[in-house]
């Protein structure tokens, strides 16, 4: 079952539309609410009068900040759920209305009376940073700090990240070339095409049901009953089926939402769903950066020393930016070996949406500065830039920017990647070839690696039972986004059991109550945790067959195996018990029973991670690092600035690839939203913060006849610890799309492109000298 | 979701349409016709427009607005016509290669010709090719259909009186194949918003240009066509004459800053004017 394209066990119900989303529900009497945003980015409310929305017809109750005087986030809790006193965002909720109907919800909203104040509105981490007056939380230090955090209100920073690597002042000396790149990329969103929806119900015994399009359960159980003071047996979350996450559904927010609007109702079934406008500016974003980068190398191109300045646009709260911040600094340097690395990464409020997590999870943001600054040096050094690459690129027994080591196991290899991405690209048929006295054909390169910040105790869980068909059901806590991560676990139980993958049944929702946990669906870790936590519980299971069938077959346990549906004689295959009569104890011919149901436990902890040294970001963050290589070839029209982008390439050391198809599938369909995102995707807010383009009409995403050719190619380094090998892949085909295409592009047009997105009008205006830094 | 309530009503003549209006109008529900329906139900939904509006009469109904196809020296087109149908039918290309780049393919299904070149978003881009060809518009109000010349009713926008809706879209035969350009150019990708839509057509007289994106409104102008049919100037005579000459000023927005769209003007017009001949 392991390497084999098994289709997706929950493909048909999809593509047929009888899967259900959290929002496929309806029930009579059920409740509607909508939340009231705001239309400005940083004001204080002087008032809020709901008197006339109360009156309307259908509207049953109206909640305000006031109400619920509680702050939330999952490293500094910095957030109210619903504004007090001051707005921080455009789309910020302000009230909740509880209606009839989704129509009288929104109506009522028309009519709750806000005034405001209007504050001066810090647009950009660079205003931040130069403390403008107010600032953005002026009682940023009396914030419970969840994780520890490093918080200086007068430049609106919730954090600062250290690493100090080696010794700088040698790796400046020891460096005959140093380059000083600034890049920058605006907040952007995930876009997923379901959009968050949730719906809460506190039934007659005190149990709050909440059911959400989430990926991320257990925080969700677990937030509300730290913020509402529950037991955590009174609080079930379920989840079906994702419509997309991306790291978007992983912060918990419309839930906490839903909870104070069911209960404002006695506890009717309320449901909240985010129209595609709130979903754009309500609720949290994609991470906007700035960053500096300083690269020296020796003449002949070997990186001496590297001095990065992240400025992370975490918006108006915090929430998973912080993390994001810390990631990015300790891989700063991509996967290359540099000696003496300095990086300082700080998380700056401004009056943006909040961020949250977004597939590659600082990666990609730190990818676009590490590679756009190596192939500057390229270009000063005249250096082939794959060259430059492969002689710097990371190998085992190096370290990390944390000093981590890197192992056999831990880390692939980045130069057999780099190689053969440079065979695809038919990089010596050249860089750059003129088709015509305006159309110029270009490449570019970069590389990629990503590990997890985990927590360095996450956990997840198997459960394994068994039908008297012999067919298995697998239950895990980790939810179906789109992944496809549920039919690889099915076929990880299938090959540990040695079945068919038609006998293994996996519970497509997840349900607190009775799945075991798993740290969140994010990270790309579904397969490393819970895959191991599967195969523990498959050998626990077979443990317990054994022996029950040892009772039937009259031998020790030690004598038999599992396969084919069966326990049989090792030696004599002849003599076996079915696995579904097994399953369910064994009775002898008398009536006597013996053995009882096997259920198969197996259980998974993150192992050997440490915390990051607060002054010197000395520890080992990860437990391995995925590297990759990627190419990207553009043609440009050098009088009009439009391109077409022909060709994407990847190619990534993914250890034993458990299906390839969905492999396939998983990296391309990261390429395609690393190149939507690089060359069209980012907020444009006006000069009130207010964000312009919140619908499809104005925010692009790439469609389907703008796709180039994809060429997606594994290398297979075995991570030796993870299940049949496999290593991560999730993520990591969207981390140096953005790098590849500006590196393409900026050998183009002739002149470096260090700002996203990438239109053909900011191409223009670089050829023209006139760029300038986002807003 | 639209939060206002409103009635539907679906006549079946175009006579039936205006009595509905009028009696509606009376009422005080602020009626609007409705067409494809494609900008009311969205604007409707973010409270941006129609807020007043109690009633929408569709008027997709309406045979005559559903009529295409030659009538003596003319080709006719209903008002209800989609711009996905127009964008198969071969009898006037330039219309046809305008309307397949309006919107998504989804939409064009929805959007109808006079709900283009009526409705509140600026760029009307299926008007152009009605300005260049001196197209008729056919108007239904209480005195019954009435044609009118469409230069007499459009300035900037269509200015129909209250009430009153375009039944069809008359062109002259002898306009439909002449030689022509359709340019479009978006900030990214094939659809999206015009950062500048260009047409020329050349008939006997002169070339002839309309454009949208360009100001905040769609245009074509008599001056602008006598300084691109000028045989005596160079191109960049000519380029500079027309900034000079624009109606108004030229859009900066998050489209397109106005120093991009004066880039892409340069390079449109003068593709343009090569591939048309001034005599």
């Amino acid at each position: 079952m392991i390497g084999k394209s098994v289709p997706r066990k929950e493909s048909e119900n999809k593509v047929t539309g009888t899967a259900k989303y959290t929002d496929d529900f309806t029930t009579a009497g059920l409740l509607y609410a909508k939340i009231l945003t705001s239309p400005h980015a940083h004001a204080n409310i002087t008032s809020i009068d709901s008197t006339k929305a109360e009156k309307l017809p259908g509207v049953r109750t109206i909640i305000t900040g006031q109400d619920y005087p509680i702050l939330t986030g999952s490293a500094i809790e910095d957030r109210p759920i619903l504004a007090i006193d001051k707005i921080r965002y455009f789309g910020e909720p302000i009230a909740i209305v509880v209606a009839d109907s989704e129509y009288e919800a929104q109506e009522a909203c028309k009519y709750i009376d806000v005034r405001y104040e209007l504050l001066p509105v810090i647009h950009t981490v660079h205003e931040a940073l130069a403390g403008i007056k107010p600032f953005i939380h002026e009682n940023l230090l009396q914030y419970y700090q969840v994780k520890k955090m490093a918080p200086n209100p007068k430049q609106n920073t919730a954090n600062h990240i250290k690493i100090r690597k080696g010794n700088i002042d040698k790796g400046r000396k020891l460096s005959e070339v140093t380059v000083n790149v600034d890049v920058s990329l605006p907040p952007s969103d995930h876009a997923a095409m379901e959009t968050r929806s949730v719906r809460a119900e506190i039934v007659a015994n005190g149990q709050v049901h909440i059911h959400s399009s989430s990926q991320a359960p257990f925080a969700i159980k677990q937030n509300i009953c730290k913020y509402f003071m529950l037991n955590e047996s009174d609080v079930i979350v379920h989840c079906p089926l994702v419509g997309g996450g991306f790291g978007g559904k992983a912060a918990v927010q419309l839930e906490l939402l839903a909870y104070v609007a069911s209960k404002a109702v006695g506890g009717r079934l309320v449901s909240l769903t985010n129209t595609r406008e709130d979903d754009f500016v309500t609720s949290p974003v994609h991470i906007g950066m700035s960053a500096n980068v300083k690269l020296g190398a020796t003449k002949t191109g070997k990186f001496k020393m590297c001095e990065i300045k992240f400025l992370f646009d975490a918006g108006a709260y915090v929430d998973e930016s912080s993390d994001i911040t810390t990631t990015a600094a300790t891989n700063c340097t991509g996967p290359y070996n540099i000696d003496h690395v300095w990086c300082d990464s700080l998380c700056v409020y401004t009056n943006h949406t909040y961020a949250t997590s977004f597939r590659g999870y600082g990666h990609g943001e730190l990818t676009f500065a590490i590679e756009r600054a190596i192939d500057t040096l390229a270009n000063k050094l005249q250096i082939d830039s794959i060259e430059l690459r492969k002689l710097n690129a990371i190998k085992t027994g190096d370290t990390t920017p944390t000093q981590a080591p890197l192992t056999k196991s831990n880390i692939g290899n980045t130069l057999k990647c780099i190689q053969r991405v440079k065979e695809l690209i038919d990089w010596k048929q050249g860089e750059i070839i003129h088709l015509s006295d305006r159309i110029v054909r270009a490449k570019g390169i970069s590389c990629l690696w990503k590990t997890s910040l985990s927590p360095t105790d996450a956990t997840s869980g198997a459960i394994i039972t068994f039908n008297q068909d012999g067919s298995i059901n697998l239950h895990v806590g980790l939810v179906e986004i789109g992944q496809g991560t549920k039919t690889v676990l099915a076929q990880i139980l299938a090959e540990s059991m040695k079945v068919d993958i038609s006998k293994i049944h996996v519970k497509m929702e997840v349900d607190t109550s009775v799945s075991p946990n798993h740290w969140k669906t994010v990270a790309s870790t579904g397969i490393y945790m819970v895959g191991n936590a599967v195969l523990d519980a498959a050998e626990n299971a077979k443990k317990q067959l054994k022996v029950t069938a040892s009772y039937a077959l009259r031998c020790s346990p030690d004598q038999l195996e599992v396969g084919n549906s069966q326990i049989y004689v090792k030696h004599d295959p002849k003599r076996f018990i079915n696995l579904g009569t097994a399953a369910f104890g064994y009775k002898y011919s008398n009536g006597n029973a013996i053995g009882g149901e096997v259920i198969g436990q197996g259980s998974f902890i993150m192992h050997h991670l440490t915390e990051i040294d607060s002054h010197t970001g000395k520890g080992i963050g990860g437990p391995e690092w995925t590297v990759g290589a990627q190419a990207v070839e553009v043609e440009l029209d050098r009088k009009t600035f439009s391109y077409k982008i022909k060709k994407a390439i990847s190619v990534i050391d993914a250890g034993k690839i458990l299906n390839p198809k969905a492999a396939r599938g998983q990296v391309t369909g990261a390429m395609s939203m690393g190149l939507s995102w690089a060359s069209r995707e980012g907020f444009i807010y006006d000069d009130n913060g207010k964000v312009e383009n919140n619908q499809f009409r104005t925010y692009k995403t790439f469609i389907f006849d703008e796709q180039p050719e994809y060429i997606v190619e594994f290398i297979s380094t075995p991570q030796l610890d993870a299940p049949y090998g496999a290593r991560p892949l999730g993520e990591h085909g969207i981390i140096g799309m953005p790098a590849a295409l500006a590196n393409s592009l900026s050998k183009a047009a002739g002149v470096s492109l260090n700002q996203l997105p990438l239109f053909p009008e900011t191409i223009w205006k670089h050829a023209r000298g006139e760029a300038i830094d986002y807003k | 979701m639209i939060t206002n309530n409103f009635e539907y009503h679906q006549p079946f003549t175009a006579a039936k349409a205006i009595e509905l209006f009028q009696q509606l109008d009376k009422e005080g529900k602020s009626p609007v016709y409705f067409n494809g329906g494609t900008e009311i139900i969205t604007m409707l939904r973010i409270n941006a427009f129609y807020n007043n509006t109690q009633a929408v009469i569709n008027i997709r109904n309406i045979p005559e607005c559903n009529a295409i196809g030659f009538q003596g020296d003319h080709f006719i087109i209903g008002g209800s016509i989609t711009l996905a149908h127009l964008e198969e039918r071969e009898e006037f290309p330039l219309l046809r290669k305008n309307c397949g780049r309006i919107a998504d393919h989804t939409s064009r299904e929805k959007i109808t010709i006079a709900g283009n070149i009526c409705g509140s978003i600026m760029y009307k881009e299926a008007i152009l090719p009605l300005l260049l060809t001196d197209a008729t518009l056919l108007i239904m109000s209480e005195l019954g259909i009435r044609e009118v010349p469409i230069h007499e009713i459009f300035d900037n926008k269509i200015n129909l009186d209250h009430g009153t809706f375009i039944v069809q879209i008359a062109i002259k035969k002898s306009y439909l194949n002449l030689q022509f350009v359709s340019k479009k150019i978006t900030k990214i990708g094939r659809i999206g918003y015009p950062v500048l839509t260009v047409n020329g057509l050349q008939t006997e007289e002169k070339v002839r240009f309309a454009f949208s994106g360009l100001c905040a409104f769609p245009f074509r102008s008599y001056a602008i066509e006598k300084i691109l049919n000028s045989v005596a100037d160079s191109f960049e005579e000519k380029l500079s004459a027309v900034i000079k000459a624009l109606p108004a000023p030229i859009l900066d927005d998050a489209h397109g800053s106005s120093a991009y769209r004066e880039f892409v003007l340069r390079y449109l017009l003068e593709e343009s004017l090569t591939k048309l001949k001034v005599r």
